[in-house]
């Protein structure tokens, strides 16, 4: 199969290059190239277990990689983490918030913790809390938030300080359809002003429907990435998905007793 | 297949070794404590078989049931205090498996016996069982064996039970001014019972300690190691009433921890209901930042410390235990000793006590540190935050248990070098915990038990606690000289001199771990993430 090649960016919001981790003997990922277009909206497919968390977690400096370099805007995650981490805002994922905080408590947090004015997070904690249907007033720990609204101010903490590069790992797992399509016009909307995303999934639906460029993970190495167009081809998404990464898709004769 | 009680064992032992697989300095401590646990059995041993090989039958009587009785204490505030529980095997996880209670019970009881401290209790204790045989022969061998093994299982019921109740109390967050009066009556009934055994070896009364000895073999404490003794001296018939008086009490013990546990495993799936809160009028940044505090960084920070301090269960309860044994324990010293001088030392231990809690305080949150690595906090920031955030709880309280020692010796005159020693200790503690915090940290287990801790945790917490404490002690030496040396003119002095002394090592600590947290940040991250 023939990669297609992706238009060379001159500056790209985030470009990683020979990404290398190992746990123990097993390795998670294996020498991952990218580029990631200023102003794309990126999506990074794989199977559960393809090294999706580990490539993002390596690209914002969450996790040292043993190999390779990972550049934001071309500052360099590694040598230089103070400048690359002030224009990144993430949203981890299967990491805890600071969960006995109280959600606008912790965006006050996330704000200051930025070098925010103080008056600059007021009004915008107020605001996000507001769009994002999650109350300014509301006192409730974040430890006692449902699933759905975890990841909604979890968002908010990562966009608070209006970042140039949104790094999501999950943004919509286990969020209901109506958070999510939410969520997905915040998205859209701060990338047609200027700003990149780039966001793991596993849901080809929200992939298509959203995304200008895609990557597809598979056993810690890029199988196939480019524009959406040039990897969908004239088939579904989820074709060329199971196609590259392979796999069971039925049973055959056992688990007779089911 | 029906499940048994090995099947918990096993369980217990697999997640032991598969805890120190791959993690060369867990497996360095656990060696240690291992070795230091053999050491102390020995010596136990030795200890325990002595009245026997010296044919002392009266002081066998009056030694093995107190020592036993102190076993006990140690088993039941040790926990507390520093080394946690190990809860490799949480209830909760047992909550979908149809299991009956019983057999639950009975497995994790037995699992708790297959560890380190229970098993050198046990091979320390067989020195009894020693004695014993050199006093009555085998037959008060066989009695004292069964004693000795009633008397571990005593000791795990204890511990377990009474951390269980603990982490039921503090977890549901009405209760916990109760868990603290609670804490504090059970702390305070440590007082009569040293004043007890320091008037006794003061006063060398033999005939005194010998009465309490005798209280206390007919009592739980001390009746599992009297028996054997009973029958060498020919009390052929107190045997079956003490073994039925400590079997009622593991039942008694064990039934109540089972009703606890009960309740535990029951709030970890549905815990209860989120509490309503006012709503806040403030706006956000007033809602997290307190008046007092700069709105910036460090200003943020600091108040998400204080507020965790005080809402997360595992650090609320380390805060409230230590504020308790802090002042009950320098004032039964002072009372029980009668002079000035001696409470120096104690709270020199107290002020190191203070600076412990942020021994692990990276584990505390977990993987929510990664909000500060993807922010890129600095360290000395970080750790600078912490200790402030930390010392609005622990200053105040510092400085009332100054006030109630000087009071309680009847040396109101000394609090000002009280708060100086004390100052000088915990700046000093802070210095050694501040890099083991950044060096050292490990995942706690996200369970309700607030003392709970994953297997070897337990070793490392220990031993990092008794390390840095004997590192005060040592690094404060030049205080004490002068404290002692020049007695009157350290009244004036040592509050100054105390200040500036922690103070200054605390700056050190903060200059020698800020750049080590800026070095190790994502692995920091890496070892306080608990695996799933």
């Amino acid at each position: 199969m023939t990669i297609p090649q992706q238009r060379v960016c001159p500056d790209p919001a985030l470009a990683l290059r020979g990404l290398v981790k190992r746990f123990d003997t097993r390795l998670a990922v294996a020498g991952i190239d990218l580029d990631v277009p200023a102003g794309s909206f990126f999506g990074l497919l794989g199977p559960n277990g393809a090294g999706k968390t580990t490539t993002l977690s390596m690209a914002v400096g969450l996790l040292r990689p043993d190999a390779g370099q990972a550049r934001i805007l071309s500052h360099d995650v590694w040598a230089d983490p103070a400048a690359a981490k002030a224009r990144i805002g993430v949203l981890p994922d299967g990491v805890r918030l600071f969960d006995r905080l109280t959600g606008t408590e912790l965006l006050a947090y996330h704000g200051l913790l930025r070098g925010m004015d103080a008056d600059v997070v007021d009004q915008r904690a107020a605001e996000l809390l507001d769009v994002l249907a999650l109350g300014a007033d509301n006192r409730t720990l974040v430890v006692d938030y449902s699933a759905g609204m975890k990841k909604k101010i979890g968002l908010a903490c990562a966009m608070l300080h209006a970042p140039r590069l949104l790094v999501l790992d999950e943004p919509f797992e286990a969020v209901d359809p109506v958070s999510a399509a939410l969520i997905r016009d915040i998205l859209r909307r701060y990338v047609s002003g200027g700003g990149t995303v780039v966001f793991s999934s596993h849901v080809m639906a929200v992939v298509e429907r959203l995304c200008s460029h895609v990557a597809i993970l598979a056993g810690g190495t890029i199988r196939l990435h480019g524009t959406l167009a040039e990897v969908r081809g004239e088939r579904s998404l989820e074709d060329v998905f199971v196609e590259v990464v392979g796999g069971r898709m039925a049973t055959g004769s056992e688990l007779a007793w089911l | 297949m029906a499940v048994g009680v090995r099947h918990f064992v096993k369980l217990k032992l697999r997640i032991t070794a598969n805890g120190l697989r791959g993690q060369t300095w867990r497996v360095v401590l656990f060696v240690l404590g291992a070795v230091l646990a053999t050491g102390a059995a020995i010596g136990g041993y030795a200890l325990f078989s002595l009245p026997g090989l010296l044919g002392e039958q009266r002081a066998a009587e009056v030694a093995l049931p107190l020592a036993g009785g102190l076993l006990m204490l140690g088993w039941l505030f040790l926990p507390l205090v520093f080394f946690g529980v190990d809860e490799s095997l949480d209830p909760a996880r047992f909550a979908l498996l149809p299991l009956p209670r019983r057999t639950l019970i009975r497995g994790l009881f037995v699992a708790s016996l297959a560890g380190v401290p229970a098993v050198a209790t046990f091979a320390g204790t067989l020195g009894m069982v020693d004695s014993a045989a050199r006093l009555g022969g085998p037959g008060a061998a066989i009695v004292a064996f069964v004693g000795v093994v009633t008397g571990i299982l005593l000791c795990a019921a204890i511990s377990r039970s009474l951390t269980s109740t603990f982490a039921t109390a503090l977890r549901s967050r009405r209760a916990r001014d109760l868990a603290t009066v609670l804490l504090a009556c059970v702390a305070a009934l440590l007082g009569p019972l040293q004043l007890a055994a320091l008037a006794g070896a003061e006063n060398a009364d033999w005939t005194g300690l010998a009465r309490v000895a005798d209280v206390i073999a007919w009592t739980p404490f001390g009746a599992p190691y009297s028996m054997g003794l009973d029958v060498a001296a020919g009390r052929l018939w107190a045997v079956p009433v003490k073994l039925a008086l400590v079997l009622a009490t593991i039942g008694l013990l064990l039934w109540w921890w089972s009703a606890t546990l009960e309740r535990a495993m029951l709030g970890a799936v549905g815990r209860s209901g989120p509490r309503e809160r006012p709503e806040s009028a403030h706006k956000p940044v007033a809602q997290l930042v307190p008046a007092w505090l700069p709105r910036t960084r460090f200003g943020a920070l600091t108040a998400r410390e204080m507020r965790y301090w005080w809402r997360e269960t595992r650090r609320r309860a380390s805060l409230i235990t230590f504020s308790v044994v802090g002042v009950f324990l320098p004032v039964f010293i002072g009372v029980s000793s009668g002079s000035a001088g001696a409470p120096t030392g104690m709270l020199i231990f107290v002020g190191a006590l203070a600076a412990v809690s942020l021994a692990n305080q990276f584990g505390f949150e977990g993987s929510a540190y990664a909000a500060n690595v993807v922010a890129g906090v600095p360290g000395r920031l970080e750790l600078t935050s912490r200790v402030a955030g930390f010392s609005v709880y622990v200053a105040p309280t510092l400085l009332v248990i100054a006030v109630v020692v000087g009071l309680a010796v009847g040396r109101p005159e000394t609090v000002p070098a009280l708060i100086g020693m004390l100052a000088a200790a915990y700046g000093v503690g802070l210095a050694l915990v501040l890099p083991i915090s950044v060096r050292m940290a490990y995942a706690l287990p996200d369970t309700a038990n607030p003392f709970a801790l994953s297997s070897g945790g337990g070793m490392a917490k220990g031993l990092l606690t008794f390390a840095a404490m004997l590192g005060a002690a040592v690094i404060t030496v030049p205080m004490q000289l002068v404290a002692f040396l020049a007695h009157d003119v350290w009244l004036w002095i040592g509050l100054p001199l105390g200040l500036l002394y922690g103070a200054g090592a605390l700056l050190l600590g903060l200059r020698l771990a800020g750049p080590m947290l800026d070095r190790r940040m994502p692995e920091l991250l890496a070892t306080v993430t608990a695996r799933q």
